[in-house]
């Protein structure tokens, strides 16, 4: 018998459908902790010799800068100054140098090309698959699925209008479908956390909504009936995806308890407006912790600052808008030469980043903490410089006891760009999915000029996953 | 009753032959479990018996496939196999056309029972992929234009996903906006609206009416109906005082509609809550807006409950939008609807409704929903028989207006503007799918490899395929516009474009008017004053510049015109009238280097298109040649391909699952010669035969689409000179290209055989009647939504037959498949 129901099980095949499918919003049967990813990035590129570790030995420093490949324990180092925040992580920590990514630069600003290995442009067509953020949220499936924040740019090749809005984000759900990021803790806070709101307003528009869905499922359920063939897909398919954004609500619903406890307890100027970039990347952090901590997803992906992001906030440079392009160009802002507003922003960078990983620390999980199933990614949005041509892609990581990859606590180099070894953005991401259960061959663009250089650049790093 | 097991052994050697490649992962070790078989019917095992088990018996085991049990088999192997027999029944491929074939009754026996099988075993239904467009050339073509076939043709009654661009009209009709703003509108489309439809890359017909709306198609039109539903608000709660007028959330996204349905503001501005036929008249309104028509009786009840009870919880702007975006999830926004009405016939068929009809015709010749002509054939009776139909359509293609649009705006960004323009888009796409040129864009190059003059799309620019991809489109707009012998001039032209200007023999003459009038004078400008050079010409000669180059010419241009200028008369030339200002020679359009042009010392020529050596028609235009290629290599393979599905009417079976199919790598050997040692081995050589003789004839071009006759072996064993150049490409030793290749399957035997090259190989294709056959029925799939099955020969032969009348005009054929009853007619499927 081919009833609606029967139907709905076989035809919920597609990777988008699959997002909505209810069966995915289920808890793990397993009982065991998910793991939970969070991609942090930045624009106007990072220097890879910022993150050098000053006190290697005269040999190491040697190699580092032939970029010949060597690996030694952080715990046996000091980290960079302006990484001093995250001085008591070190044995959950990879510095990663030596990663190239030429396939996804496209100058100033690279749209979704970091995440998805692809040379992404302004125009959504040139989006070619899933990011590979929302290939982890597919294996680790929550109610939200995936959650994306963004301090976005205002100015530049790449401007948003409402920074405080909901705007195309730099994440992509699947071939040509940008992703849409919060822009401000306020709106992130009245999205996702509508189903407890305590705001009279907020409460009636989240009646509303739930009306709308209902309505709008039983009417498109009517007109699956009598329908036979392949005509009853058209519509139940369609039915079907309303009722699985209403189970989605049902679920959250049912987690209202959970969620209401998490809700974050901001200041009020986290919410205003015109809050500052670097208030903005406060409370974003908060709400990327609420949400992980709420189980209402287990992926988020951060977008700190982007090369249009007029930067406020700055450390001894309150009274100043810097823009991040003057500052790629070597233009000081206020007093500070170029170079430092680079490090005061990194510095801040990190104070996040110690924040999100010491909070997730101090939250009990499965006999251990919730940092133990979690794995953080810090890097540039267009490799090593402002403009980038993407021989170097440093990532900073920290991962807790039950990560896959055999990272943690190193300082890594890999071998320079076309020497033999090296190692591109596809490959990393490749051993990141290979190791989490998605056994992708080859994740990513292949870098054309690698490849007549008989350079293999398909698969894994095999040395992170033994 | 035998048991299955002996069968899946039978049927897995049945088509060994054809699978030998992976013969060798099927071979099942002795063992059975006996939960996993079942039984075969008497009739069906007599069936194998006779036909299969000589070749595949205990006794002989062709492929050197044995099976003595299934447990050796996983689930996916047994799936596979008897899914792939059931192709080969279906198909005919098997048993081998030297053996004795089984007849019509016992291929359906042995046919519906590998179905049933298959479907048992949780694998997918054959008949359904055959909707797909890969699977359009399975339907028999000598039958299909045999005349035989008499069935009364008919599409099914249907649903059919919006394309993209019909879903940007119908987004933009919801609001009411003069002309001269729905230009603007069209270009720069609406800021909250994301298309959720995308139609794949593959060559080929794109549009089928087989999609279905999903949940990523609804996060999308949840967001979209969100901003759209408030914008249809605002110039009401402007005028009520809660918002500004000149004050904008979004600074990017400042448009507003002018005007909005009366009841809509009436609910806004009034205090009292609306009553019952205030709301009706909103959702009359809002039906009106977005789906084109008016609520019927049992909607408005339910809507005007939804809406009630929506104000009463929000008040009424916020409960009315509520209904306003409950409207705008409606799936029939996102489908068109093409059911038929009325008395069934004999053959159980009904005539479209005529509204229906009014859209299928409008959508069928472009994007926009139908003009108020069509509109009124519809209401007053006038579109129910096949001569309203014809009428309507000749008119439409008669209307140059209506439909004009950018033929591809994606072409388009940063300060590029280079589609073209055309009366009716949808036609020339029938070519882009058919042809699948426009994936030039999607094969990224090595830019080393050609020297430096290639561009990849990037931000702001769609970079040398782009402006390759727009030549195409011209070439091909110049064979719908003359509409005489369409298909085979587009496949025998020898003239193409290469970045054409307008006025190109004026320009020219302009700069040869100033280069006699200041060559013997003092026109360089020193180094020192390049950039704000003196004053040094008089008040006649600037006007003399200036009426022939721009009109705001100074000195610093003369001197860049004349160095322009002398660089061709140097060469004995005409100067080149695509005089890139202010970048002088060296950026004369690098991409004409993709046609052997050399820029920047070519000649241009005084008309467009205009003869290219070496080239004949679309397929060895570099746009094809580059979206039929590797990043860094030719495809042959794939370019046959292209020839044998496209063209021939034919089918290549898919790659085996077990196949990695990989050219090996030695650096003494053409690409050619290399990826003849792999797939002449026999069990590869059953699919490639149908592909490399046919792909091999275009090594004459490179994966830049440059005529060769010589191919590089780029392997860093035949270095011969590394490049000082940046984006320059290393020299390698050569080797002498083979492009000969092999036509069959054209079914006339003068035509097929052994061809020199491409060219001679095209030179024949473009006499051969299966070829233009072969286009109609990928024109038919186009305007119809669908495959062809064997009912719809008439409208085929028809559609033919329209195309030969009218000495190849694609218009005849058009009207032929609009006023077909394949394209009038809808049956209801069986539920």
């Amino acid at each position: 018998m081919r009833n609606r129901r029967n139907f709905l099980k076989q035809s919920l095949f597609g990777a988008s459908a699959m997002t909505l499918a209810p069966h995915m919003f289920a808890n793990p049967i397993t009982g065991n902790p998910p793991r939970r990813f969070i991609f942090i990035h930045k624009g106007n590129g990072l220097f890879p010799s910022a993150l050098v570790l000053p006190t290697l030995s005269e040999g190491d420093k040697a190699k580092e800068s032939r970029k010949e490949p060597f690996e030694v324990a952080l715990k046996s180092h000091s980290l960079p100054e302006w990484m001093s925040a995250l001085n008591e992580h070190k044995e959950s920590m990879t510095i990663l140098q030596g990663l190239s990514g030429k396939m996804c630069t496209t100058g100033h600003h690279t749209w979704q090309s970091s995440l998805g290995v692809y040379k992404a442009t302004e125009r959504p067509s040139s989006i070619k698959w899933a990011t590979v953020d929302f290939e982890m949220a597919k294996l680790f499936p929550s109610p939200m699925e995936h959650i994306e924040l963004a301090c976005f740019p205002t100015g530049g090749g790449n401007a948003r209008g409402n920074i405080n809005g909901i705007e195309k984000g730099f994440s992509a759900r699947g071939p040509q479908q940008p992703n849409y990021a919060f822009g401000s803790p306020k709106v992130a806070m009245q999205e996702l956390f509508k189903s407890v709101a305590s705001n009279k307003n907020d409460q009636i528009k989240y009646e509303l909504h739930r009306k709308v869905l209902e309505f709008a499922a039983q009417n498109q359920s009517g007109l699956a009936q009598n329908l036979g063939g392949v005509e009853i897909a058209k519509v139940a398919n369609y039915a079907s995806s309303i009722d699985a954004v209403r189970e989605r609500d049902r679920k959250l619903e049912a987690m209202s308890d959970v969620i209401r406890k998490h809700v974050p307890k901001l200041d009020a100027k986290y919410f205003a407006d015109d809050l500052t970039t670097i208030d903005r990347q406060i409370g974003h952090a908060e709400v990327l912790l609420a949400t992980l901590m709420a189980g209402m997803t287990n992926v988020v992906t951060l977008t700190l600052d982007e090369l249009g992001t007029p930067y406020t906030g700055i450390t001894d440079l309150e009274d100043e808008t810097v823009n991040l392009h003057d500052v790629g160009h070597g233009k000081p802002a206020g007093k500070f030469a170029a170079l430092e507003v680079r490090e005061k922003l990194r510095r801040h960078h990190m104070a996040v980043i110690n924040k999100i990983v010491s909070k997730l620390k101090s939250v009990p999980e499965g006999g251990g903490t919730m940092f133990d199933n979690t794995t953080l990614l810090y890097f540039p949005d267009n490799g090593e410089t402002h403009h980038s041509n993407g021989v170097e892609w440093p990532f900073i990581v920290l991962a807790g006891k039950n990560n896959k990859l055999n990272t943690a606590g190193k300082y890594i180099r890999l071998p320079g760009y076309g020497k033999e070894g090296h190692k591109t953005l596809g490959n990393w991401y490749t051993s990141i999915l290979n190791a989490y259960g998605n056994p992708i061959p080859h994740y990513g663009d292949l870098d054309l000029a690698l490849a007549a250089d008989g350079i293999n650049q398909s698969g894994s790093i095999k040395q992170f996953l033994s | 009753m035998f048991i299955l097991t002996r069968f899946i052994f039978s049927l897995i050697c049945f088509c060994t032959i054809l699978f030998g490649a992976h013969s060798q992962s099927i071979i099942a070790a002795p063992g059975v479990t006996l939960s996993e078989v079942a039984t075969v019917p008497a009739n069906v095992k007599a069936v194998l018996d006779s036909n299969c088990i000589s070749c595949h018996g205990e006794k002989k085991q062709k492929g050197k496939l044995r099976l003595d049990t299934l447990s050796a088999l996983s689930g996916d192997a047994r799936l596979e196999l008897l899914g792939r027999a059931q192709e080969q029944v279906l198909f005919q491929e098997m048993p081998p056309e030297d053996e004795k074939q089984p007849g019509s009754a016992e291929r359906k026996l042995l046919y519906d029972w590998l179905r049933s099988e298959v479907l048992r075993l949780g694998g997918s239904d054959l008949e359904d992929k055959l909707r797909y467009p890969d699977y359009g050339n399975n339907v028999d073509h000598e039958k299909l234009f045999s005349g035989q076939i008499k069935d009364k043709a008919f599409s099914p009654s249907r649903r059919w996903l919006v394309r993209p661009q019909i879903f940007e009209e119908r987004t933009l009709d919801i609001f009411t906006v003069p002309p001269r703003e729905m230009i603007g509108l069209r270009k720069q489309g609406f800021y909250g609206v994301t298309n959720p439809f995308i139609l794949p890359d593959k060559a080929g017909v794109r549009d089928y009416d087989n999609t279905a709306l999903d949940g990523g198609h609804l996060l999308l039109l949840l967001n979209n109906a969100e901003w759209i539903s408030n914008k249809q608000l605002l110039p009401a709660r402007i005028k009520k005082g809660e918002v500004k007028a000149d004050q904008f959330e979004n600074p990017k996204d400042k448009w507003n509609p002018k005007v909005i349905p009366a009841a809509f503001e009436k609910i806004v501005l009034n205090a009292a809550k609306p009553t019952d036929a205030e709301i009706n008249d909103a959702i009359q309104a809002q039906f009106d807006c977005v789906l084109q028509r008016k609520a019927d009786d049992k909607e408005l009840a339910k809507y005007l409950k939804l809406t009630r009870s929506a104000i009463d919880l929000g008040g009424n702007t916020e409960g009315l939008r509520q209904m306003m975006v409950t409207v705008l999830l409606e799936s029939e926004f996102m489908y068109r609807q093409e059911f038929g009405d009325g008395k069934p016939d004999a053959s159980g068929r009904q005539m479209l409704t005529p509204r229906e009809a009014s859209y299928a015709i409008s959508y069928a010749l472009g994007d926009r929903r139908p003009d108020a002509k069509l509109v009124q054939a519809a209401q007053s009776g006038h579109l129910s028989t096949k001569e309203d139909y014809r009428r309507e359509v000749l008119r439409l293609l008669d209307d140059k207006s209506y439909f004009e649009d950018k033929l591809d705006k994606s072409l388009d960004g940063g300060k590029e503007n280079i589609s073209i323009v055309t009366s009716h888009p949808r036609i020339n796409r029938f070519f882009r799918d058919f042809f699948g040129y426009p994936n030039a864009l999607k094969v990224f190059k090595d830019i080393n490899r050609s020297d430096g003059y290639y561009g990849n799309p990037g931000r702001g620019t769609s970079g040398t395929p782009g402006k390759l991809v727009v030549e195409a489109d011209m070439l091909v707009d110049t064979a719908i516009k003359q509409d005489k012998h369409v298909f085979e001039n587009l496949l025998g032209t020898e003239k193409f474009f290469a970045s054409p200007v307008e006025n190109a023999v004026a320009k020219m003459t302009s700069l040869n008017e100033v280069y006699e009038h200041f060559k013997d004078a003092k026109w360089q400008t020193p180094p020192k004053d390049k950039k704000k050079p003196p004053s040094t010409l008089s008040a006649e000669d600037i006007a003399f510049i200036r009426k022939r180059l721009n009109y705001n010419s100074t000195e610093r241009d003369l001197d860049i015109a004349m160095t322009h200028i002398e660089h061709f008369k140097k060469l004995g030339m005409n100067p080149n009238p695509v005089w890139a200002y202010p970048f002088g020679i060296h950026k004369l359009m690098p991409h004409v280097s993709s046609y052997n042009l050399s820029p920047p010392n070519w000649e241009y020529p005084k008309e467009q298109p205009f003869k290219i050596d070496n080239r004949k028609g679309i397929l060895t235009h570099p746009a094809w040649l580059i979206a039929h290629s590797a990043n860094t290599a030719t495809d042959p393979v794939r370019r046959g391909r292209w020839v044998r599905e496209k063209l021939l009417a034919g089918r290549v079976p898919d790659v085996p699952i077990t196949v990695d199919a990989k050219i090996p790598d030695d650096p003494h050997k053409t690409l050619r010669e290399r990826l003849e040692m792999v797939t002449l081995k026999e069990e590869c050589w059953k699919c490639h035969q149908h592909m490399n003789p046919l792909g091999l004839a275009f090594e004459m071009f490179d994966d830049f689409g440059r005529y060769r006759t010589a191919e590089s072996l780029e392997h860093p064993d035949n270095v011969i000179e590394k490049t000082k150049a940046k984006y320059g490409a290393d020299t390698y030793k050569t080797a002498p290209v083979n492009a000969k290749g092999y036509l069959d399957g054209t079914g006339d035997p003068k035509l097929d055989g052994e061809v020199k090259d491409s060219i001679d190989m095209i030179d024949r294709l473009a006499k051969s009647k299966r070829v233009r056959q072969s286009i109609i029925r990928y024109a038919f799939r186009f305007f119809m939504g669908r495959n062809e099955i064997l009912s719809d020969s008439q409208t085929l032969i028809d559609a033919d037959n329209a195309y030969v009348q009218s000495e190849g005009s694609f218009n005849a054929v058009i009207v032929s498949l609009l006023t077909s009853d394949s394209f009038m007619y809808r049956k209801p499927a069986s539920l």
